[in-house]
């Protein structure tokens, strides 16, 4: 197999998508009273929720009665310091984003349509649902109080606003007329698992002096988690480097201390069993899991197809989910009063039982994954602190109780807030749409109760890893759809924007041929009932 | 992914209606996707390029030859098949992307022959066959995981398992390389292991024992095997992978001039292609193998001189071999589940006609079907074979002595099971 150059460090491309922050306007200062401005027909205002929240209000003229409620993503709650790859420079900001990212064409588009929109950039940063829950509820009187003839509100929210769009429309339906989780948050147990297995298993195999986790308090912890993020991504950096020099049998980190037995086994497979273990999908922004580079000897791109091209798929969606780990890890252990990752009773043989064979080349073979395992059996494990992951699992939770309709829409390989995490919410209200039916039955009722929960996936296409003439993969395209943290285009959130007005004007989800044609014309949106993406580790196959 | 066909014209969507009725008459109406009144799709995905693809790419249009030859017959039931190809590239994250197309695109009835073993697991885990309650017959692996009927409650092997085979070889061993130095190179993933527990299962001890990833053979790697077979002294060799391994295999010890007694497993040990690979004919001598079919060159086989009529007219130039054979014969099983599952036909029928009906199927393979409403196991038994200076393969010891067993802890048994007779002129008339 012959040798190859990346253009670009995959930790820059995968990880900046985690940090989509788009400013649009900054209030000057909290206002318990909007402050508000006009210009060309749209009214914005400023102010603060009760908690200090900012927050943004932008109505048309023509105002139609029905305002998008907005819920931004995760944030940091700390800085990152300017030179760690990927993330450096990021300063802790609540600045509010009435819509995805704060696009103009979005907003634009709404408020053509005679909608609002509003959003608040929240109290706190990092996981912070409980309270945004809480702030969203004021907004919407805020709103409601500045414009009396609202009649609708419907919420939408990417990632972690995902999660509290959902948990909105679960505990308000008196406030919501509709929903849409989009590449939503699940429960933070789950979520802080794969987070936590994915940080273990790099901090085992590849540099044991990444601490993971059971950050101590105030400014020594926070220097720990920026100590953990830069050396996660040198070894990120350094597999990159390694498979490039050699793609079949890549050194393993000068940082790494497994024994040199296990060396025998080649370094890509380890970060394949991290990806299944933790449950962190194979294709990535720029690896599909499937090409190769053209003119390869017929063996040797079958031998990339199967091996090299899932190890550097699981190395950039792991710059993700690593990322994820350090950040939110060292952010919720504040909350929760200690550790939260505990995995002393994981079985990760049985983590990858069902997906091994799958990917048997990529992990070499059962002799490889056999290795690879046998040596995390004999590793010593991470013992959580029993009190903080108890605090943890108080926070808010989904029930899947929702009776307003609730329009869901997930990348299928989003490193972040994988597919399972849509996957658990479609569960839960199957689960308790199968109760209310019982209960119908019970009581006479033959007719079974609608299904308001719509859900579309973005898969990605089948091929689309691109290499250059020289046969070395090319990571400046941008990545492919399907792929990487709420990686939408402007065309599917309006299309989800449709959705949802339809939704909270029928008080059902579009359906038959309009939702096909409506999601058709946006492209990449897939609805498919007979599909069932991968569950969350946390909750097993 | 999704389409929907929307009729506009009401003259149009009233034609529709009425040939449908007329039709009515011939053949109930049917709702099932993949089945019109004139129709039934049926898909596979195999790797028709790269590496993996010899041998491998001849098995679809095989099949495909002899649906035509049925379809010029009459098809099934007076509904033609239609057969659609989809090249995986032997890439199970690719063969999810293929099978879903066939799936919600193409919209097929049903899967036949998909191959591949690390492939079927992924599509059926991501795709959901079972839940979509998609059939999937006569799957072109032998992994005996997937006998597993709850788990994979409407797929339908059709090879014996590998543990069957490897445990016949056991056998065989005993019975005829007592006392020598056993070596063997195995596919390190499911199917090699699938094989390994048997063997191991048999008390068959090897001396030498080399696993491989699949994707990693080459004349390179091949070489390491060889040095490590001789240096242990193997007399006799069993190979247990894809044909893709066996030829550099077989290629580089005729080179270093060491020649075992080769036991090349059923999976890579296709003579023809093998020799297209590159491997002497010369090398190929003596080399002993389980089989399940007759040679696809015994033409006084009535299902191979059948077969090799079709494959002149329907699939002219294509040289006629195991898989071919293989193909053809995954075709007649598939017009005998779907005529089993009579005329108004659904996807929950087929899974019953192959529960209650499929071990009675005519088959060129000379062991029973095991199919019934708790099995989905296919054949259950091979022969031993040798080859000869042609690369022709011949009953070892001039007959064939079947031998029959399972996947689990039961005994082999020679067996005097006699298989159906093929359908008159090919063409099957069970219902």
């Amino acid at each position: 197999m012959r040798t190859f150059k990346f253009k670009r460090s995959l930790t820059l491309v995968a990880v900046s998508s985690l940090l989509s922050i788009t400013v649009v306007s900054i209030p000057t200062a909290a206002q318990a009273t909007p402050v508000c401005t006009t210009a060309s027909g749209v009214t914005t205002c400023l102010g603060a929720t009760s908690d200090t929240a900012p927050y943004m209000l932008m109505t048309p003229a023509n105002f139609n009665g029905t305002v998008y409620l907005y819920s931004h993503g995760y944030r940091p709650n700390v800085p990152v310091p300017a030179g760690i790859p990927g993330y450096g420079g990021y300063t802790v900001t609540n600045t509010p984003e009435p819509a995805p990212g704060g696009n103009a064409q979005i907003i634009g588009t709404l408020l053509a349509k005679g909608y609002a929109v509003m959003g608040s950039g929240f109290a706190r940063q990092g996981w912070n649902a409980d309270s945004a829950i809480k702030t969203n509820v004021e907004l919407i009187g805020v709103f409601k109080k500045q414009y009396p003839k609202t009649t609708k509100v419907v919420a939408w929210g990417n990632s972690l606003g995902g999660f509290i769009t959902q948990a909105l429309a679960e505990q308000y339906p008196d406030l919501i007329s509709a929903a849409a989780p989009l590449c939503m948050a699940s429960d933070l147990t789950p979520l802080m698992t794969m987070a936590g297995d994915a940080l273990w298993g790099i901090k085992t195999f590849f540099d044991p002096t990444i601490k993971g986790g059971g950050y101590s308090a105030g400014a020594a912890g926070y220097a720990e988690a920026m100590g953990d993020l830069v050396k996660v991504f040198t070894v990120i950096g350094a597999m990159q480097a390694a498979i490039a020099a050699n793609p079949t049998a890549p050194a393993w980190p000068a940082t790494s201390k497994v024994p040199d037995a296990l060396k025998a086994v080649p370094s890509r497979s380890a970060l394949v069993l991290i990806a299944l273990m933790s449950g962190v999908p194979m294709q990535s922004a720029h690896f599909d899991s499937t090409s190769a580079p053209a003119g390869l000897p017929a063996s040797s791109a079958l031998s990339f197809q199967l091996a090299i091209n899932p190890a550097l798929a699981a190395l950039e969606n792991l710059a993700n989910a690593a990322a994820l780990a350090v950040l939110a890890t060292h952010d919720v252990e504040q909350q929760a009063g200690g550790a939260i990752f505990d995995n002393t009773a994981t079985d990760y043989s049985a983590r990858v039982s069902a997906e091994q064979f799958i990917w048997s080349s990529a992990l070499s073979g059962n002799a490889g994954v056999g290795a690879l395992l046998g040596y995390l059996a004999a590793v010593p494990r991470v013992k959580g602190n029993p009190a903080a992951i108890a605090k943890m699992a108080t926070l808010t939770t989904h029930t899947g109780k929702v009776e307003v309709p609730t329009i869901l829409f997930t990348g299928t390989a989003d490193p972040v807030t994988t597919p399972g995490n849509q996957q658990a919410v479609i569960d839960k209200y199957a689960a308790y749409s199968a109760e209310k039916w019982a209960a119908a039955k019970k009581a006479g009722d033959r007719k079974r109760p609608a299904n308001n929960q719509l859900a579309l996936w973005n898969f990605p296409p089948e091929k689309y890893s691109k290499f250059t003439a020289a046969g070395s993969p090319d990571t400046t395209v941008a990545a492919a759809t399907g792929t990487n943290h709420c990686n939408f285009t402007v065309s599917q959130y309006l299309a989800i924007a449709d959705l949802l007005a339809y939704a909270a004007d029928n008080g059902k989800n579009m359906s038959g041929g309009a939702l096909y044609t409506k999601i058709r014309k946006a492209g990449n949106m897939t609805y498919d009932r007979g599909y069932s993406a991968p569950k969350l580790k946390y909750y097993g196959e | 992914m999704i389409r929907k066909t929307r009729i506009k014209r009401t003259w149009l969507a009233a034609a529709v209606i009425a040939s449908g009725s007329l039709l009515a008459t011939a053949l109930p109406a049917n709702a099932e996707t993949g089945v019109s009144a004139s129709e039934i799709k049926l898909g596979i995905t195999l790797p028709l390029t790269g590496a993996a693809s010899p041998g491998y790419s001849k098995i679809g249009n095989a099949m495909d030859a002899y649906f035509k030859y049925v379809n010029d017959n009459g098809g099934v039931y007076g509904r033609k098949v239609t057969l659609i190809q989809k090249n995986d590239e032997y890439s199970p994250q690719l063969s999810i992307a293929k099978t879903n197309e066939l799936i919600l695109r193409d919209k097929v009835f049903a899967l036949v022959g998909p191959l591949g073993t690390a492939n079927f697991t992924a599509v059926h885990k991501s795709v959901g066959l079972a839940k979509r309650k998609v059939p999937a017959l006569f799957l072109n692996t032998g992994f005996s995981g997937f006998s597993n009927k709850k788990s994979y409650p409407s797929s339908f092997m059709i090879l014996p398992s590998y543990a069957m085979e490897a445990k016949i070889i056991a056998q065989f061993l005993k019975e005829n390389h007592a006392g020598k130095k056993l070596g063997i190179v195995y596919q390190n993933d499911e199917f090699g292991i699938d094989g390994l527990g048997a063997f191991k299962a048999a008390g068959t001890k090897f001396d030498v024992s080399i696993p491989y990833t699949s994707g990693t053979q080459s004349a390179a790697t091949a070489q390491t095997w060889v040095s490590q077979l001789a240096a242990g002294g193997a007399q006799v060799v069993v190979f247990f992978g894809v044909t893709s391994a066996t030829a550099p295999l077989l290629a580089v010890a005729a080179a270093a001039k060491y020649a075992p007694q080769w036991i090349l497993g059923s999976v890579g040990s296709d003579p023809l292609t093998l020799r297209a690979l590159g491997v002497p004919v010369a090398v190929l001598n003596g080399a002993q193998t389980p089989a399940g079919n007759p040679s696809p060159n015994d033409t006084s086989d009535e299902y191979v001189k059948q077969f090799q009529e079709i494959n002149t007219k329907y699939n002219a130039g294509t040289a006629f071999d195991d898989y071919v054979l293989q193909g053809m014969n995954i075709g007649l099983m598939t017009v005998q589940a779907l005529r089993a599952a009579g005329k108004n036909l659904t996807r929950k029928r087929l899974v019953r006609a192959m529960e209650t009906k499929g071990s009675t199927f005519a088959s060129v393979a000379y062991s029973p079907l095991g199919f019934s409403r708790t099995s989905n196991v296919g054949h259950t038994g091979y022969y031993m074979a040798v080859m000869d200076a042609n690369g022709d393969r011949k009953p070892f010891g001039g007959s064939v002595t079947l031998y029959t067993t399972d996947s689990g802890s039961g005994p082999v048994v020679k067996s005097t099971f006699k298989r159906p007779a093929m359908p008159a002129k090919g063409l099957p008339s069970n219902s």
